[in-house]
């Protein structure tokens, strides 16, 4: 049994969490961008340099895999330590939606 | 130097990079498009119409292969690549609506990004440390003694000056951490 070190990487940022959301299928760079503009309603843009760094660090940590590679652009997806990850962010982000739903009842 | 051309000498400090894409964008709306980037801040641009271009500079070291994807990332999300001057990429984009001007859209990755140079200037300042102390050995009454002593001083102001610019950097992110 692997050992759950998926807290490590919490939070993710907003942006982090939204690329790793797209990418439960293969997508490359520039679908990933439209992908997360589209499905977050446009309240998150991700730029190029930032894209670039996250699949920077995500690969190094593994928690994203190169699947293709064509006309210069690599397509990623999730792994299975990457979806563990991303399981781990949402619950938490539940839980806060939660308290603040509680909450905002107050207000 | 073809008469289209001008060179221009300019100085930015690593945490200077918006001011310096600013300085490029004003040079853009005079008419003069940033063509090439050379060693120290030396820029060439060329002529033509004044645009309204937004400059972003990067900051990324990779093998070839790495760069190319690099690139036609950037190109796909539809910035133009310039060049690249010890490891700073420059981009730039045609103002419009609708367009997004920036390649970070978060505090994190621009603060990433400041990071990526830091291990550059720690190496220096290290591989200065070490060698600083050559020749410190008081009564060496070698003939070229007062050479090596400037040179010392040398190493000295080269290490004061990467002292200055890590410390500089690390107060930049710690003022982007509190936004």
């Amino acid at each position: 049994m692997l050992r759950d070190d998926s807290n490590k990487y919490l939070p993710l940022t907003e942006s982090t969490c939204y690329i790793m959301l797209t990418l439960i299928e293969p997508l490359h760079g520039y679908a990933v961008m439209r992908k997360v503009e589209e499905i977050s309603k446009g309240t998150v843009r991700v730029g190029p340099g930032t894209l670039y760094g996250a699949f920077t660090l995500l690969e190094k940590e593994e928690l994203i895999v190169k699947v293709k590679e064509e006309n210069r652009r690599k397509s990623y997806v999730l792994t299975p330590k990457g979806k563990n990850v991303l399981m781990n962010q949402i619950k938490r982000l539940e839980i806060m939606t939660r308290n603040g739903l509680s909450v905002i009842d107050m207000l | 130097m073809a008469e289209n051309t001008i060179r221009k000498i300019k100085w930015f400090w690593p945490w200077q990079d918006e001011q310096e894409e600013a300085w490029l964008r004003s040079m853009s709306q005079k008419g003069w498009h940033l063509s090439l980037v050379g060693l120290l801040g030396i820029y060439r641009f060329r002529a033509g119409e004044p645009r309204d271009y937004v400059y972003r500079l990067d900051y990324q070291t990779f093998p070839k292969k790495d760069k190319q994807e690099y690139q036609q990332l950037f190109r796909d999300a539809g910035w133009e690549y310039i060049g690249e001057m010890s490891a700073l990429q420059y981009f730039r984009k045609e103002v419009k609506e609708e367009e997004p001007l920036e390649i970070f859209t978060d505090v994190e990755s621009k603060i990433a990004k400041y990071k990526r140079i830091l291990p550059f200037l720690w190496l220096f300042w290290i591989i200065l440390i070490v060698v600083s102390p050559i020749g410190i050995s008081i009564d060496n009454p070698y003939p070229w003694w007062g050479a090596i002593q400037a040179i010392q001083v040398f190493v000295l102001l080269i290490w004061l000056f990467f002292t200055y610019v890590i410390i500089k950097l690390m107060l930049r992110i710690r003022q982007l951490k509190r936004l």
